[in-house]
């Protein structure tokens, strides 16, 4: 272990950690800096993955940690009127349930084995500055105090990261930009087929969320609910055990792990990257607002982020212009998907769950196996021409 | 504010939506600095509820 590095990746999961294989494969000396003990643990997801961005990168699905394969949506209204989108249509894509614990050590070990080293059970507790320059990070944890310096500082620090703030971004979110998430993994649940994913809305199920319950197996289950922070009139968690409690297939099971965690559902910041630091994954807010789902931008973010910073390090060049071009390539890779799902969640939630049950009557007469997001918008349109005004973010 | 040890998930939401980043989440603990001014977002965003204002 050295003292300096030319890559410093803050937070090993799906996005330091593939931030951190680009940039060693791009021949950069890399440092990735963990607080946890055991990477992968907690695990903070719903653990929903589409398969497109393994393939992008080349990653091969292995059971171990892919370990559900799905291929079809049931959308639930309020009032239990279900929508179904199987697979090769608008959002029943092929993916995995994973299993984080072993996916993101999984990633961290790729990007290790690619030549980054890797400090684990150690807390960044501050920058270092030379002159004003971000320089390098200021740890502490089980190995005792340290100092590393870095030429480049990838923060893959998490929600409301903290490196963003200490150079400048404003990361700290507001309520009503962050979901409350909370889950349970569950034994002795009965999925009507391991390969649909279910999806609850309802303002007595998750004010301004959902609820979801994907299958892991045959008798087991994540089930989870996001509640939006200015909409929560209880704790999540109570959330959540009305609904185990409501569903027979789901009351029915027993709970092995409780997950918690805060998804920011703002849309991507505006700023990502400083003087000789970069921000990624959540840390950028990069995750659908609609979804809730992370995973996805965060590695193809990281790929890219890890890219820049081994070029600009081998220019010499680590300021703010040179890294912008990991601010270009991402926005343009993942940048503008995520703005029109931001108009898509604005849309949802100013919906209430009478015109829910309204529009999932109208789409639960409709056939998905062939239909776009355009033809899907027409229907809706077609069907409630009241409801277009709320829709118009949408078109 | 308090964090309830026994019912904190470490979770880190609290430390997202505070203003002041007066919260410490290593792993093992969740607790405020000297920075906290009660202003009480996180006790409101914490999916367990283990998060009281006031001393």
């Amino acid at each position: 272990m050295e003292n300096k590095y030319d890559v410093i990746v803050v937070g090993a999961g799906p996005a330091g950690s593939t931030a951190a294989y680009s940039a060693a494969a791009a021949g950069a000396s890399v440092l990735v800096i963990d607080r946890r003990r055991e990477l992968g643990v907690p695990v903070q997801c719903g653990e929903a993955l589409a398969e497109d961005v393994l393939k992008e990168l080349r990653i091969e699905p292995d059971p171990r940690w892919a370990v559900c394969r799905t291929n079809a949506v049931k959308i639930v209204s309020p009032s239990g009127i279900e929508v179904r989108i199987a697979e090769r249509s608008v959002t029943g894509k092929v993916g995995y349930i994973l299993d984080r614990k072993v996916f993101d050590k999984f990633l961290a070990m790729r990007a290790a084995r690619e030549g980054a080293e890797i400090l684990v059970n150690t807390y960044v507790n501050g920058l270092i500055t030379e002159n004003g320059h971000p320089a390098g990070v200021r740890t502490t944890g089980a190995w005792g105090k340290g100092e590393f310096r870095g030429k480049v500082i990838i923060a893959a620090d998490g929600v409301g990261s903290r490196i963003g703030r200490w150079v400048g971004i404003k990361t700290a979110l507001k309520l009503e930009d962050i979901e409350s998430g909370i889950q349970f993994q569950m034994v002795g649940v009965k999925p009507e087929d391991t390969s649909l994913m279910e999806f609850y809305f309802g303002s007595g199920i998750a004010p301004g969320g959902y609820a979801w319950f994907f299958p892991k197996g045959e008798d087991t289950a994540n089930v989870g609910l996001g509640v939006l922070g200015s909409r929560a009139d209880r704790r999540p968690v109570e959330y959540l055990r009305e609904f185990v409690r409501k569903m027979p297939h789901i009351s029915c099971g027993k709970v092995v792990e409780v997950n918690a965690g805060g998804v920011p559902v703002s849309g991507p910041l505006k700023q990502t990257v400083k003087e000789n630091v970069m921000l990624v994954g959540d840390a950028a807010r990069q995750v659908n607002p609609l979804t809730g789902g992370g995973i996805d931008s965060a590695m193809r973010a990281g790929t890219i982020a890890g890219e820049v910073a081994a070029k600009a390090v081998d220019e010499g060049d680590t300021s703010e212009k040179r890294l912008m071009e990991y601010e270009k390539r991402w926005r343009e890779a993942i940048g503008k998907r995520l703005e029109k799902y931001l108009k898509g969640k604005e849309v949802l939630l100013k919906l209430t769950d009478e015109e829910l049950d309204q529009l999932a009557r109208t789409l639960s007469s409709v056939r998905f196996d062939r239909i776009s997001l355009t033809d899907m918008l027409r229907v809706i349109a077609g069907a409630h021409p009241k409801l277009l005004w709320k829709l118009k973010g949408l078109f | 504010m308090r964090v309830d040890p026994e019912v904190c998930m470490r979770c880190g939401a609290c430390a997202g939506v505070c203003p002041s980043d007066a919260i410490e989440a290593t792993d093992g603990c969740v607790r405020p600095n000297e920075r906290c001014t009660d202003c009480g977002l996180c006790a409101r965003i914490c999916p367990v509820g283990a998060i009281t204002i006031g001393k």
